[in-house]
């Protein structure tokens, strides 16, 4: 008898991965059991580095990083990627004149991941006086308070225009269009080359950690918690609705890959119980719940230790997010909040960098065993991987992945 | 700390998602529409959402 799949085009044979991975990537999101567990790392400078590019190609020249993505893509046989995990194209950012990134081979060595440099206090973007402006109108108050600060080319409202910020804006906004355009290709080209699912579509922060990561900087945040809380709660609130529209604005029209939410430094010990559950938790909770009421999962990248909250969000319906484990207990978190939500992540980052590959069979086994016994996980590190992390290990993480997470 | 916000629901803003400059201002800036009106809106909106684009996602992506 003739074997179908052996005798499929390359074509068909993409397509038809294509399809078995979607599948078994929604299911395990879903917190349900697909035929395998799928596997969906997060590969930022990892993927320059299997395809032989410097952090200063991948970072400078978002094409070398499609295709380090791609490579690895298809080499691998993941069954999801990010199309560029480095994500930032420092061509865009340099063309609007952002002033606060370390561009690899300018600012930092061309082999080291490119770098936010966060002010002093006293130069934050946003000043304690500026509340009641950002919260009248956050986006007249971005355009004419928060981009002038932060771009060395964005002339401040009322001075004399200047060429360079004319071309900012000229060069900013078609380099951003062609970024994003370069995107939706990538994401038909992982598609098409070998069969690959865009892990995610749309980008979330909350809105008291966008005030702490671009606007006040966290110690001029943590300041403001404690001399003029009532204003950092407007703030977010008053952020809040345009951080959903922007999330919507990107999400996955066929509502199969969640929008995800980078969540930095609202948790304990960066802020206090108080803050958590006074300002930082219901301004983004209706923001989730208004992403789900539209049909979309949000994935919890919850980056550092969130443990102390998980009753916070085991608030939310059932579903409606993954919750992504970097620093937690994988095993803890699966027993708090497993019955509600999918889980990713969780192999730490420094295993799979530096341990020996039985070492990381052991450990994928101990997960395997536990936390995805039912479904409900997706097989990624606890963070982005960057260029310490071997190929050797890869291959080996990848390979028992797909031997031993077998349903 | 008073508590406005209900915990389930986003606060109502003043200030729109999506718009830069509403279609309203503009509308008193140019002569009376000869034409579909709704075009003009539409056109308008959809443009100015871009400016709109541009500055969130310096903000949250970049």
């Amino acid at each position: 008898m003739t074997d179908p799949v052996q005798n499929e085009t390359v074509s068909d044979r993409n397509s038809r991965l294509y399809d078995e991975r979607l599948r078994r990537y929604v299911t395990a999101m879903r917190n349900g059991k697909p035929d395998r567990i799928p596997m969906r790392p997060f590969v930022a400078e990892f993927a320059a580095k299997y395809a032989g590019y410097t952090c200063q190609e991948v970072t400078h020249d978002y094409e070398k990083a499609f295709a380090a993505a791609r490579k690895c893509a298809a080499d691998f046989d993941w069954d999801a990627v990010v199309g560029n995990m480095v994500y930032v194209w420092t061509g865009l950012t340099q063309a609007i004149g952002l002033k606060y990134y370390g561009v690899p081979g300018i600012d930092v060595p061309p082999d080291t991941g490119f770098q936010y440099h966060e002010p002093s206090e006293e130069n934050a973007f946003m000043q304690p006086d500026d509340y009641d402006a950002l919260i009248a109108d956050p986006t007249a108050f971005l355009f004419n308070v928060w981009l002038p600060r932060v771009s060395s080319d964005v002339a401040p409202i009322g001075s004399p225009a200047t060429y360079r910020n004319n071309l900012s804006f000229l060069k900013g906004g078609m380099a951003m269009w062609n970024y994003f355009m370069g995107f939706g290709r990538q994401v038909d080209l992982l598609r098409t080359e070998s069969g690959t699912v865009h892990a995610i579509s749309g980008i979330l922060k909350a809105p008291m950690d966008i005030l702490a990561d671009k606007l006040r900087g966290y110690v001029g945040l943590c300041m403001d918690l404690h001399e003029r809380p009532e204003k950092v709660r407007k703030a977010c609130e008053a952020l809040a609705p345009h951080l959903l529209h922007v999330a919507l604005s990107g999400a996955d029209p066929q509502k199969n890959v969640p929008i995800t939410i980078w969540m930095h430094r609202g948790c304990v010990p960066f802020v206090s119980y108080k803050h958590f559950n006074e300002i930082y938790w219901p301004t983004l909770k209706p923001i989730v719940l208004e992403i789900w009421r539209r049909g979309h999962q949000t994935l919890f990248y919850a980056e550092g230790k969130w443990g102390a909250h998980l009753d916070a969000f085991a608030e939310l319906p059932d579903g409606s997010i993954i919750y992504h484990v970097d620093q937690d207990d994988v095993f803890e978190v699966h027993k708090k909040i497993g019955h509600k939500f999918a889980i990713s992540g969780g192999i730490p980052n420094v295993l799979l960098s530096f341990g020996k590959p039985k070492e990381i069979r052991e450990y994928c086994k101990k997960v395997i065993d536990s936390v995805a016994r039912d479904g409900g996980y997706i097989m990624d590190a606890s963070a982005i991987m960057q260029n310490d992390m071997s190929v050797e290990n890869m291959r080996a993480w990848t390979e028992f992945t797909h031997e031993y997470g077998v349903y | 700390m008073e508590q406005n916000i209900n915990k389930n629901e986003l606060p109502q803003v003043a200030k729109l998602p999506g718009v830069c400059i509403p279609w309203e201002e503009k509308l008193r800036e140019i002569p009376e529409i000869s034409g579909d009106p709704q075009i003009a809106k539409k056109v308008w909106e959809d443009v100015d959402a871009l400016g709109y684009t541009y500055v969130w996602h310096c903000l949250v992506s970049f």
